[in-house]
């Protein structure tokens, strides 16, 4: 197994998105909403910290972190107003 | 004044003084149509007047900036400006469109006529002779400056300043275009229009701020370049598809009214990174500079412009509230600071910064020069204020409640009284200015010998 | 204030861009789900219309190949131009191979007869995901630049492009394919 954090980083978002494509057989409804905006949540952090470099960067890392979190509970918040 | 041929920049500030004069008197006389409608209106009709004012209004700033390009580039690419006989034809062309434009639009002229008549395109009613001059004067001063700025030192703030100036006169182009389609003939003039205020003047602006920052304030070049790159980045990033919010009800597509919303909403972020630069390099500044007036003015027209075009084009700009404020006087008041803010107060933070240099003089009446600043910009601001309030009460009677155009207007008498005081204090104001740039020799206050003891 | 920019990884100037896409997209995306609730039943029927599994698919495509533009970065920092190329025209493959099953997509609509006024969704998924593949077509010329540039700070502006690209992609996904 490689420990590469970019092979890594690639390896969860693959995973992430073959788990997006999942969804289209869930229902629609809350639990589809909250779930697809989760899993964008985390591929979103992922290419921040890994494919953009903001690992090595603390403060800009949290500074994305929390207005991209923001943003999704944001979208969360008016998806589960449908 | 290290260069001989700043001098160009005396002629030019001059002539655009003059017309910023006739400018504000026109506004005034316009605000007082508005509370006196018979008012002048058999001799020179309401659309005359709105024309010369803000025609008048466009040409002043122009030759402010241009003004402001022959009196930075020396100091800044390290050499005399290429040729000053060209310089001064150019103004000699400038000014005699002017006269040209006047006279066609108070005896209205040579109606209907292809090369003399006026166009009646709002803002581009000039003849098309005219235009033809504006666009061989602009040529001229376009050789000119690229000459001097390819054969000296290329700096951050003139490679700004020249991709502003030529974005301008290129977009300026478009004003000879104008398709029968009403829809595309809209269209195509916010081409200069948007993108002049919204697009390239912002360039000039933030090049000419920055010019400005690094004489008064001391900071490093490379501080003062790192921020003009993130202000230029930002100003076209959402100002060229901001065109949007204009499309909104001309006929075009409906998809514009998202497109003009989102980015047009953006617009303030530009005009608040130049004011947030503005304050920075004066806090960060060590340079205690003698002249405290241009630093009121450049310091006055970064907030003013924020507030003016930034927040009050905000107000309006999403499609949603523009369905209802559209042409309302939420619009004038909009106009009215973004314009001061931005640009009158640009053009009056330069003049006041190079006049004692052209003149030879100290900072000559600083005092009455703050006071003009103050007097002028409440007179405006408060303008602001009245006319918002104006068109949020005719919102809600003409566009929600229905009721009939001029009746709106009859209840809006009060604000209109405001506005013609308000107007006054501007038209007091901008004598006041031209009064303080020219005239006194001497400083008031006796410029301090030492600190006083604590 | 200086110190946190120099913390920034790459070209600031590029983060500026990144940023205001950012806010461009974060906003439309914002729009799109506001004015779901005004017609939750028509936007749901109208986004029946899309094809989810391609979409999975071109989110594949898409982090994939900005894995090797990352790995292009790094080949680049040490000096390995090669294999930086090789991977950088790998990347630049993937992001045609995104577009081609995309303008199937846009065909598949047309042939429905389907365009951007049949319905307010239609009038957001076309504006979003036309800006988007409008961005990954510049994204690929800004790779093949970069490509031939011999400079790994370009490379690294290049590739940040393309990242933003992708972050932009999966948020776009779940709220215009997934959510109803």
């Amino acid at each position: 197994m490689t420990r590469d954090p970019l092979l890594l980083a690639w390896a969860g978002l693959v995973t992430l998105s073959l788990a997006g494509a999942g969804l289209s057989l869930v229902p629609a409804g809350p639990v589809l909403s909250l779930m697809a905006l989760s899993l964008a949540l985390l591929k979103g952090r992922i290419i921040l910290h890994r494919y953009l470099g903001l690992a090595h960067a603390p403060r800009w890392r949290r500074g994305f972190d929390m207005v991209l979190a923001g943003f999704c509970a944001g979208l969360a918040g008016l998806a589960l107003l449908i | 004044m290290k260069y001989q041929t700043q001098k160009i920049a005396l002629a030019y500030f001059a002539v655009a003084l003059a017309l910023f004069a006739v400018q504000v008197l026109i506004g005034l006389v316009m605000g007082f149509v508005y509370v006196v409608p018979t008012f002048l209106s058999d001799l020179v009709p309401f659309n005359i007047l709105r024309m010369l004012h803000s025609n008048s209004l466009i040409v002043w700033l122009l030759l402010g900036f241009f003004g402001a390009a022959y009196y930075l580039l020396p100091e800044e690419s390290e050499r005399e400006i290429h040729s000053e006989k060209l310089a001064y034809l150019q103004l000699g062309i400038l000014v005699l469109g002017t006269l040209g434009v006047v006279v066609t639009y108070l005896f209205n002229l040579f109606e209907g006529n292809f090369l003399l008549g006026k166009e009646g395109r709002e803002f581009l009613e000039q003849p098309r002779w005219v235009k033809a001059g504006i666009v061989v004067a602009a040529l001229i001063f376009l050789f000119n400056v690229s000459m001097t700025v390819l054969k000296g030192r290329k700096t951050a703030i003139t490679n700004i300043l020249l991709l502003g100036l030529w974005g301008l006169a290129l977009l300026f182009l478009f004003a000879f275009y104008n398709p029968s389609n009403l829809a595309l003939d809209k269209m195509y003039w916010w081409y200069v229009v948007h993108l002049w205020v919204e697009g390239t003047w912002e360039l000039v602006m933030a090049s000419i701020l920055a010019f400005l920052m690094l004489k008064l304030t001391g900071v490093d070049r490379e501080v003062v370049e790192k921020w003009l790159y993130v202000i230029v980045a930002a100003a076209l990033f959402s100002g060229i598809l901001g065109t949007g919010h204009h499309y909104y009800w001309i006929g075009t597509p409906g998809y514009w009214q998202w497109i003009g919303s989102i980015f047009s909403s953006l617009e303030v972020i530009p005009f608040f990174a130049m004011m947030a630069f503005a304050f920075v390099m004066v806090w960060k500044g060590r340079r205690d500079h003698p002249n405290k007036a241009a630093l009121l003015w450049a310091l006055g027209c970064a907030t003013l412009a924020f507030f003016g075009a930034g927040v009050w084009g905000f107000l309006h700009t999403l499609h949603g509230v523009n369905y209802y404020t559209h042409g309302t006087q939420i619009t004038a008041a909009h106009g009215h600071l973004a314009f001061y803010g931005a640009y009158v107060c640009l053009n009056l933070a330069i003049i006041t910064y190079a006049m004692p240099h052209l003149l030879g003089r100290d900072p000559y009446n600083q005092v009455l020069n703050m006071a003009s600043f103050w007097l002028m910009s409440s007179g405006v601001v408060f303008m602001t204020f009245v006319l918002t309030f104006a068109g949020t009460v005719q919102t809600h009677l003409q566009r929600v409640m229905g009721e009939e155009y001029m009746a709106v207007q009859d209840q809006l008498a009060v604000f209109f009284w405001m506005r013609f005081g308000a107007g006054i204090a501007v038209v007091l104001g901008a004598l006041l200015f031209i009064y303080a740039v020219f005239v006194p020799r001497r400083e008031v206050i006796e410029p301090g010998i030492s600190q006083p003891a604590e | 204030m200086s110190d946190l920019l120099d913390e920034l990884p790459g070209e600031p100037m590029m983060w500026v861009l990144i940023v205001s896409e950012l806010l461009v997209f974060g906003a439309g995306l914002a729009a799109l789900s506001a004015m779901r609730l005004t017609d939750p039943a028509g936007f749901a029927e109208a986004q029946a219309h899309l094809h989810r599994a391609g979409a999975a698919l071109n989110t594949v495509v898409l982090v994939t190949s900005g894995c090797l533009a990352a790995l292009a970065v790094r080949a680049a920092q040490s000096g390995r131009e090669g294999r930086k190329r090789v991977l950088l025209v790998g990347a630049m493959a993937l992001g045609v191979v995104f577009l081609v099953i995309k303008g199937q997509e846009y065909a598949a609509k047309s042939a429905q007869g389907i365009d951007w006024e049949t319905h307010p969704f239609f009038t957001f998924y076309y504006l979003l995901t036309g800006f988007h593949a409008a961005h990954v077509a510049a994204g690929i010329v800004l790779l093949g630049l970069v490509a031939v540039l011999r400079d790994p700070r370009a490379t690294e502006t290049g590739a940040a492009f393309w990242h933003m690209v992708d972050l932009v992609w999966v948020l776009l996904f779940p709220v215009v394919y997934l959510i109803r």
